[in-house]
């Protein structure tokens, strides 16, 4: 950005590096007096109703104070649709669903009295992919669905396992297939995957004497998990307090409430005293909500010169035995449709299937990673059918910004960003038409590839923010934000803001990751890159408000009248006149005239921001605004692969975003670890279970992570700085967006190396292989002549 | 029934002999329902997941067992309780015996292999171990010991057709015993994950004569030394045709496992293309 600023645009320190040297507390490390361990019994059974559960032995153990089942706590729990148990009742949902909660005085003795927990089931059939639970034989796995609280714009179907059903329609999409010269017809899928965030869960909850129930947990928004506790267990806002301490990473499955409800409901149940539930890390990937898997199929067609004329979907996520996020998440795959291009035509039906496997949830780009992996395949597979440069097909198919009709039948909005443009760039940083260089060893064939998307937060058209700025006496400001601090480093943006706003160094501003509902004020989620756009918005006017008593008291003092004073430097001047200024702290809690009188008292600044124009969609086409801003990203990359092995190496790897960056240097870091990230969804991370549903990896051991050697050799990320309307310093998100081309891409890099197609992620050599040996044999025939000489 | 994934561990008493002959009298006391711990970097996750035992003894109080010795001619002696890193920081390893520093420093990380030891890799067939292949083309014996005495087995016999251990309730794994490598030898090991490992050893490339070549597997839970290679090699044929023909060979000898890790479609393929790879970096074949 351009130099006119002093603080925005330029790579400002994060500040908040205690968590390198261990001072950062997380929920973890809560320790309150007399504060009590619940460990979490559960079910070695997919689907099965729970004939009996014996706690007798458990309840006989030394320091065991309680052990409660499902029956103690008759609480349906959900963001959008209730369809969750505080554990198990009548009958479990998933291998590994929490039946009972021992609560003892230490771990160690939970943990003993827990394995004395004597529980009977009768296995009832399990369904294990999206195909079974959609087939008409189907067991029904919430036959109570149609009687859950629910948001009014979730459609679940009762007396199936559809948990939600969303539809798009713009056009015929019918009739348009007679008008078309090429159509490809593909089915995308992915396995479930997992958040992986470094932190596992924790919460503690305890109840004061006045009855507020007090909460400290690992979460994204503090603020929903306090309206969800009272939604879902009844209980009024003004008796929660939600803490929100440092939370070790989210993307998305930290998003809403997650566990808080266990210890909220077993302190209310044991007189208010403290209790804490700590996951470990096989637990984690049991008890909390994962990524859901996916099946996309898609049939779209274009005309001989590359125009794309209808697409049709049918978009299905695999929600597991609780939906939480996923019903939501599959309403943004579906409106979203078709990424950043135009198409007249589109009908398009998701579905979000309830199975008997681990409850998902949010993830990292909510619903435009799957439509991403799947729509990016499909424009080069059709590119190549038109006999047309994948490139120049994404160009002329590009949305345009003021012009063209998005798939909700709305003008994209004039500001919304460069979609061309992007695509453009990244294409020039990876030489896609620059052949790869061979490699030196003849069993490793390169190939380049590129995706774009694109992404705006999913959010009711009320998502509000607020802000409130103090003005301390040595000058300095404290900032007070809803906003959750899980490693975006959202706060450190804010607080350049402020240094700019003020003139003041960034180093006298203080936003605090600590914070607690009762304290700051309200932000509605720190979710789908919103929270430097909406909680910056609602702090610009805060600052505003801050400006404005600023000047209304340094013009009593200076005796002018309000516009002729103005801040800068961290100074209050009268406007042309360098020798009249008086310093903020002098106004901080009120000027004090030479005779002793004082005028207004503490400078307090506070503003309120929500989305304009945004509006719910019509149940039956999707029409409407769902979206503040939407941001464009295109990724394009260099691969390997090696044919001895099967694995995929990204060599390289560009990013172009058009959104206006704060920070680039904690841009560059989500940048980076979007890629790392998108490169472990695209090659590695799977959520496998065996025949009875269990998972076969719940550990990092087996759950295979990306790994530092996997980093790209060569990384580069580019914004092309286009300014968003109505936008703190007409900066947009982006903290999602990073992720989002990776798998298309190295699925189309892959293509282009060795004509190996795979259409299901992650691309794992085993995958690799099976595809090689059924589209390419002739590739083993030859890799056989130069390496075993027959 | 019911699932319980559990934080800490169960109660079991922990026992710290500082001599060989208390090891082996308290193995001998407690048998089954004692487990021995060096690294426990497998060991405490199994307690924790399930596996009980009333007492875990730990052999890093005996001093010997965490020596390495080498004796020009005669060869190396590797305590059970010696870390992977101690290992991989040796210099006769490292110049000598290549293929099992190759081995050893491709095993997890630099945390790991700080504690990690050999004796516990070897004794671990579960997961693949990579130390049991490498130590089966150097023609690695080891050392088994209990209060009735010792025995020395080839390496590739430590585990049992279809998996187990050769070691009975009372006996420990002491020592490994590596001869003197063939002069002038290579080694190298191929690994994927915990898919498949494959470790080859050469010698006197150029005079078909006397061309040693070894290659063996690490699947789990049975690794395999594939005799007959060297017969192979010790043709009058180009280097190019009998890695061919000694591919051919193996993929009639070695029947690779299927799991929940990898197919065994997809370790068939490392086998011939792994091993391809491997032999024609390890002998100097260009492609
Ligand atoms: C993150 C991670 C990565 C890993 N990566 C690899 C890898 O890449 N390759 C690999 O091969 N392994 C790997 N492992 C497995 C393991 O760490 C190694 O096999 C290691 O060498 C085991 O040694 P240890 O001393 O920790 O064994 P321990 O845990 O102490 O013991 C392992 C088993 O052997 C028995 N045992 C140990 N010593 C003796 C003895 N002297 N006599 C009889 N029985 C004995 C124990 O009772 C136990 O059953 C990994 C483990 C982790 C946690």
């Amino acid at each position: 950005m351009s130099s006119e600023f002093r603080y925005v645009g330029q790579p400002v320190k994060r500040f908040d590096v205690d968590k390198v040297y261990g001072g950062a507390l997380f929920a973890s490390d809560i320790e309150l007096p007399g504060m009590l361990w619940i460990k979490l019994v559960s079910a070695p059974y997919s689907h099965a109703r729970i004939k009996r559960i014996d706690c007798s032995e458990a309840l006989k153990i030394p320091g065991v104070v309680a052990v409660f089942t499902g029956e103690d706590f008759p609480y349906k729990v959900g963001i959008y649709a209730a369809d969750r148990d505080v554990l198990a009742r009548g009958k479990v949902l998933y291998y590994g669903h929490p039946i009972a909660a021992v609560v003892a005085e230490s771990l160690d003795i939970a943990e003993k009295a827990a394995e004395t927990i004597d529980a009977e089931f009768e296995p009832l059939p399990a369904v294990l992919s999206i195909e079974e639970a959609l087939s008409p034989r189907a067991p029904v796995i919430h036959e109570r669905l149609g009687e859950y609280r629910r948001a009014s714009f979730i459609n679940p179907v009762p007396g199936t396992n559809i948990a939600n059903r969303v539809k798009l329609r713009k056009g015929d999409a019918q009739k348009a297939m007679e008008d078309v010269d090429v159509v490809v017809e593909e089915t995308y899928r992915s396995d479930p995957q997992s958040h992986a965030y470094m932190e596992t869960w924790a919460g503690a909850a305890t109840i004061r004497s006045d009855g507020t129930v007090e909460v400290w947990s690992s979460h994204q928004s503090p603020f929903a998990v306090r309206n969800l506790l009272a939604m879902s267990l009844g209980l009024p806002v003004s008796k929660i307090v939600v803490h929100h301490l440092y939370t070790g990473g989210g993307f998305g499955g930290k998003a809403g409430l997650l566990l808080e409800h266990i210890p909220v409901l077993i302190s209310m149940k044991l007189g208010g005293r403290p209790v804490f539930l700590q996951l470990n890390r096989e637990e984690n990937f049991y008890y909390m909500a994962q990524k859901p898997g996916f099946l996309f199929k898609m049939k779209t067609g274009a005309t001989k010169d590359g125009k794309l004329v209808f697409h049709i979907g049918e978009y299905y996520l695999d929600a597991g035995a609780y939906a939480d996020y996923t019903v939501n998440v599959i309403r943004s795959s579906t409106f979203m449709a078709t990424g950043p291009y135009e198409i007249p035509h589109i009908h398009v039906d998701g579905y979000a299937v309830y199975t008997n496997k681990v409850p998902t949830t949010a993830f990292r780009g909510f619903g435009i990673l799957e439509l991403t992996a799947s729509f990016e395949q499909q424009m080069d597979i059709l590119a190549e059918k038109l006999g047309i440069d994948p490139i120049e097909f994404r160009l002329k198919n590009a949305l345009k910004p003021g012009v063209s009709i998005t798939p909700t039948q709305e003008v994209l909005a004039e500001d919304a960003g460069d979609p061309a443009g992007v695509i453009r760039r990244a294409a020039e940083l990876i030489g896609y038409h620059i052949p790869p260089q061979r490699s030196e060893e003849p069993w490793k064939v390169r190939g380049k590839g590129i995706a774009a998307a694109w992404k705006g937060p999913v959010q009711p058209p009320n998502a509000a923010s607020s802000a409130i700025v103090k003005l301390n006496e040595d000058g300095s400001v404290d900032v007070l934000v809803g906003t959750g601090e899980f490693g975006q480093g959202t706060i450190i943006a804010l607080a350049q803001i402020v240094a700019e706003e003020l003139g003041i160094p960034v180093e006298k501003v203080r936003i605090s990751p600590y914070r607690s509902t009762d304290l700051v004020p309200y932000t509605w989620q720190t979710v789908g890159s919103r929270g430097l756009y909406s909680d910056g918005q609602a702090l610009i006017r805060a600052l505003q408000d801050l400006k404005d008593q600023i000047k209304e008291v340094a013009a009593r003092a200076f005796n002018v009248f309000k516009d002729e004073v103005e801040i800068r430097d961290g100074k209050a001047c009268v406007v042309g006149k360098h020798s009249e200024c008086i310093p903020l702290e002098r106004l901080a809690l009120g000027y004090t005239f030479p005779s002793g009188e004082t005028i207004h008292g503490p400078i307090i600044g506070r503003g309120s921001h929500v989305p304009s124009g945004t509006t719910y969609l019509d149940p039956e086409t999707g029409k409407g605004n769902p979206k503040p801003f939407v941001t464009f990203v295109a990724g394009g990359v260099e691969v390997e692969v090696d044919l001895v092995t099967m694995q995929v190496r990204v060599l390289k790897a560009v990013l172009v975003t058009d959104a206006r960056i704060i920070n680039p240097g904690l841009a560059e870091g989500q940048a980076y670890g979007g890629i790392l990230m998108g490169i472990g969804l695209a090659l590695k991370e799977a959520i496998g279970f065996d025949e009875i549903g269990a998972l076969r990896n719940p550990s990092f051991l087996e759950y295979r992570l990306p790994r530092v050697e996997d980093m790209p050799v060569e990384m580069i990320f580019e914004s092309l700085n286009v300014p968003q309307r109505n936008a703190p310093y007409g900066a947009k998100g982006i903290g999602e967006l990073t992720a989002l081309p990776w798998q298309a891409a190295i699925a189309n890099a892959i293509y282009r190396a060795i004509g190996v197609r795979v259409k299901e992620y992650p691309i794992t050599p085993e995958r690799l292989l099976k595809a090689v040996k059924e589209q390419r044999p002739d590739i083993l025939t030859e890799l056989r002549k130069i390496m075993v000489g027959v | 029934m019911s699932l319980i994934l559990r934080t800490t561990l169960p109660d079991f008493d922990y026992l710290l002999p500082s001599s060989l002959d208390e090891l082996l009298a308290l193995k001998a006391k407690y048998g089954e329902r004692a487990a021995v711990i060096a690294g426990g970097t497998v060991l405490l996750n199994l307690i924790r997941l399930g596996f009980r035992y009333d007492y875990v003894i730990d052999i890093k109080g005996v001093r010997e067992l965490s020596a390495i010795e080498y004796r020009e001619g005669k060869g190396l002696v590797i305590g059970a309780a010696v870390t992977l890193r101690d290992l991989e920081n040796n210099e006769v390893v490292r110049d000598k015996y290549r293929v099992l520093w190759d081995a050893v420093r491709q095993i997890g990380d630099f945390h790991l292999r700080n504690r990690a030891t050999i004796g516990g890799n070897i004794c671990n067939p579960t997961l693949q171990a990579d130390t049991i292949a490498p130590l089966a083309v150097l023609g690695a014996s080891i050392e088994i010991s209990s209060m009735r005495g010792s025995r020395r087995v080839a390496i590739w016999e430590l585990v049992k057709e279809g998996g187990g251990l050769l070691l009975d309730p009372d006996e420990i794994l002491t020592r490994i015993y590596i001869p003197e490598p063939p002069k002038g030898s290579r080694g190298a090991y191929f690994k994927v994950w915990w898919i498949a490992g494959i470790a080859a050893l050469a010698a006197n490339i150029d005079n078909p004569r006397e061309r040693i070549v070894r290659i063996a597997y690490s699947f789990a839970p049975s690794p395999k030394l594939v005799e007959g290679v060297e017969r192979i090699f010790r043709q009058e044929k180009p280097l190019k045709v009998l890695i061919g023909d000694a591919i051919n060979y193996i993929k009639t000898i070695v029947t690779p496992p299927s799991d929940a890790r990898a197919s065994r479609e997809y370790r068939e393929h490392l086998v011939e293309f792994g091993t391809a790879y491997l032999l024609r970096k390890l002998l100097g074949v260009e492609v």
